[in-house]
């Protein structure tokens, strides 16, 4: 019986065309879609370097901090500026001629930009000096200061240029920054694809929904065909849940290998405990599909909002519409998150690809499992009482 | 033809301050169809269903096949059939794969299934359609369906729960010719309907039901009898000028005479040669008519008289 429920269970779901594009198609299309519309952005964060000239004259010379700022600002792979330094007289036939963004002249130890237009490079090259500027007035105060204590010391032979350069280092030096500390840096396009993994997971409640339904005698009328059969309700759920996991590890299978083989995901060197967390995560999406089907007194198609509502809700409040509303939940009302599916699988493959945490995906686990149980056992009670007051 | 096969007694189902099953009971004897009879909302579903114990009833006591019906009764479901008012079918699932899925639930053999299966499809001649989905077949080849999904695990006692409404009468015909044949070859039926010709048509025994309670039961010929009127003669007059009614009114056994346009009705209590009578007094009276016809009463009538309502009503 069990067998035969089974096999029918899948031909009811691989029959049912709605069904097969949520569950199966609408995951892939998605993660097709995220990569089409985002491995760009990340690519396209790195800016070309800005073209800009620099009057180079004594009133240039005599400022430290700017010339070893846009030194340093002007050399590498990643640098900011393409620097030319030159006389006034070419630099503004440089502007002219198109050859530069601006140029910049120091007057009274201040820069003077003289810019074409206004543009995105224009308003960074300003930003950047407006940056530098900031610094350098903070470089000089504190080196008064320390110039002041040294004198009122009764010290004489004070090193002045070695004393800004000091300062300076402090202030704008690899000591005073922040460092990434993590395995690999935060990726958006990762996080998009760990929501996708979640709501697919959360998807597989469709499945079990709808098969439940086909076995309650107030749904529908082939539940009441079911109901007074002589095929015990166990098996025939048992039957119908095996199959919809049998569904869900298909679809699972499927966007994994779409998203490490076609998207190239980098999933790092995880994907035992990312299976497991993504078969708990479908589990749990199961068991909430069972219970909507159970507990919701309504209709086929109303009882299928509230499942697309409640997952939906999840997965807002997990991030998947933005990694701030994720942020704002667990600082301000954790508790969401803590029964919230959706959270408990995206946390989890946080904690193993960024935080590199096994405690924090331990405790994301546990509480899945624990979830699928509640689930099941509210489930099961609603399920005991076989008869209904009205059909 | 004796053996009780169900036992119905002081059965009570209240919706709220509804009481849509008002103390009834019947048995119903083995190898009979059993009709239920009434207007749509007289309880016969929810009859049923309390039956089947679907539904929670309120107080009494149903007993199938000597014991106590139950959710988990499974040794007695095994042995029942029901073909639901609406269509209980998957549409996923072809002809075919929707009786072998039904029967499955009750036939764990897979030979015994596949002939049982195909007993179905011949018993409602489908043969041709095995193959279609139900969404491509027509309202009547639908209805078909779902009575072989009901009936395919060959049960003793079978519940068909208004099996004919919306189809054709090709189909109707062949839906009743099957139910005979299924009592005789030895299932006892429960027959649930509001058309009454299907009922005279088919069933054994009948009972009518009405707003919960039974209003009346026994065989079509005994419930007929409850009617006063045993015959109805009804006359297509060519034109109405002449108001005939007080006349007829005297003859010998007419019960009452009444005049709706151009029809002029005459109900006797009983007699013979009535038809002759009233050809002669038109005769006499100079009235010409296009036809005349004289009829039994039906249950309908019955149901008239005893609720003042048509059963269609």
């Amino acid at each position: 019986m069990f067998i035969h429920n089974y096999l029918y269970s899948l031909r009811l779901m691989l029959g049912n065309k709605q069904l097969v594009f949520w569950t199966l198609a609408f995951p892939l299309i998605m993660a097709m879609l995220f990569n089409m519309a985002f491995s760009n952005i990340e690519k396209s964060e790195k800016l070309d370097p800005i073209d800009i000239a620099v009057v180079d004259d004594s009133s240039f010379r005599s400022n430290m901090i700017y010339t070893e700022t846009l030194e340093t600002l002007g050399k590498g792979d990643d640098r900011i500026f393409n620097i030319t330094y030159t006389d006034a007289g070419k630099a503004e036939k440089m502007l002219r001629d198109g050859e530069i963004t601006g140029f910049v002249r120091f007057e009274d130890n201040e820069p003077r930009i003289t810019v074409r237009s206004n543009g995105i490079n224009e308003t960074i090259m300003c930003s950047v000096f407006d940056e530098i500027g900031s610094e350098s007035k903070l470089i000089m105060n504190v080196g008064m200061t320390e110039i002041m204590s040294l004198v009122k010391s009764g010290k004489t032979d004070i090193d002045y240029q070695s004393l800004f350069k000091e300062e300076a280092e402090k202030i704008m030096g690899d000591d005073t920054g922040l460092t990434d500390t993590s395995p690999k840096n935060m990726s958006f396009v990762m996080i998009e694809y760990y929501s996708l993994i979640a709501m697919a997971c959360m998807y597989s409640g469709l499945l079990s929904m709808t098969l439940m339904n086909y076995r309650l005698a107030n749904i529908s009328p082939v539940g009441r065909r079911s109901t007074i059969s002589p095929s015990k309700r166990l098996s025939q759920i048992s039957g119908s849940l095996t199959a919809s996991f049998t569904v869900q590890l298909f679809g699972l299978a499927m966007l994994y290998l779409l998203l490490i083989f076609v998207v190239r995901a980098d999933f790092g060197t995880k994907l035992p405990e990312i299976i497991l967390l993504s078969l708990l995560g479908s589990l749990a999406g199961l068991t909430l599909g069972v219970a909507v089907a159970v507990l919701v007194k309504i209709n086929e198609n109303a009882k299928l909002t509230v499942l697309l509502s409640v997952v939906m809700a999840g997965c807002f409040f997990a991030g998947m519409m933005g990694i701030t509303m994720k942020n704002i939940i667990d600082k301000n009302a954790p508790f969401i998150n803590r029964i919230n599916p959706v959270a408990m699988i995206t946390d989890g493959l946080y904690a193993l690809y960024y935080y590199d945490s096994g405690e924090r995906y331990l405790i994301n686990v546990i509480s899945l499992a624990v979830f699928s149980a509640v689930m099941m056992l509210i489930s099961v009670s609603g399920l005991r009482r076989q008869r209904y007051d009205s059909l | 033809m004796d053996t009780k096969v169900i036992e119905v007694k002081e059965l009570v189902k209240e919706y709220k301050q509804i009481r849509a099953v008002d103390g009834i009971s019947f048995d119903v004897y083995e190898k009979e169809i059993f009709g239920l009879l009434g207007p749509n909302g007289s309880g016969k579903s929810t009859t049923i269903n309390s039956i089947l114990s679907l539904l929670k009833y309120s107080s009494g006591s149903i007993r199938i096949f000597g014991k106590e019906m139950t959710p988990d009764a499974y040794d007695l479901k095994r042995d029942i059939g029901v073909i639901f008012q609406e269509v209980a079918v998957f549409n996923e699932l072809t002809v075919y794969q929707n009786i072998d899925y039904f029967c499955g639930l009750y036939i764990k053999d897979k030979k015994e299934r596949k002939r049982c299966v195909e007993d179905a499809i011949g018993l409602v001649s489908i043969g041709d359609f095995r193959k279609f989905y139900p969404k491509q077949l027509s309202g009547g080849l639908l209805r078909r369906l779902n009575i072989a999904c009901g009936i395919a695990h060959k049960p003793k006692l079978i519940f068909l729960d208004e099996p004919t409404v919306a189809v054709d009468p090709q189909s109707r015909n062949n839906i009743l010719e099957g139910i005979k044949r299924l009592r005789d070859n030895g299932a006892t039926i429960v027959y649930t309907t509001h058309y009454m010709e299907e009922v005279e048509q088919i069933c054994d025994r009948i009972v009518i039901m009405d707003k919960g309670k039974i209003i009346a039961s026994g065989t079509a010929d005994e419930l007929k009898k409850l009617a006063k009127t045993e015959e109805k003669i009804m006359v297509e007059l060519k034109n109405a000028d002449k108001d005939l009614t007080g006349d007829i009114r005297s003859l010998v056994h007419v019960a009452d005479a009444s005049l709706e346009g151009r029809t002029l009705t005459v109900s006797y209590d009983g007699g013979t040669h009535n038809i002759a009578r009233l050809i002669d007094l038109l005769r006499e009276q100079g009235v010409s008519y296009y036809s005349i016809n004289s009829e039994r009463p039906t249950l309908n009538d019955v149901f008239l008289e005893l609720t003042g309502k048509e059963l269609r009503d």
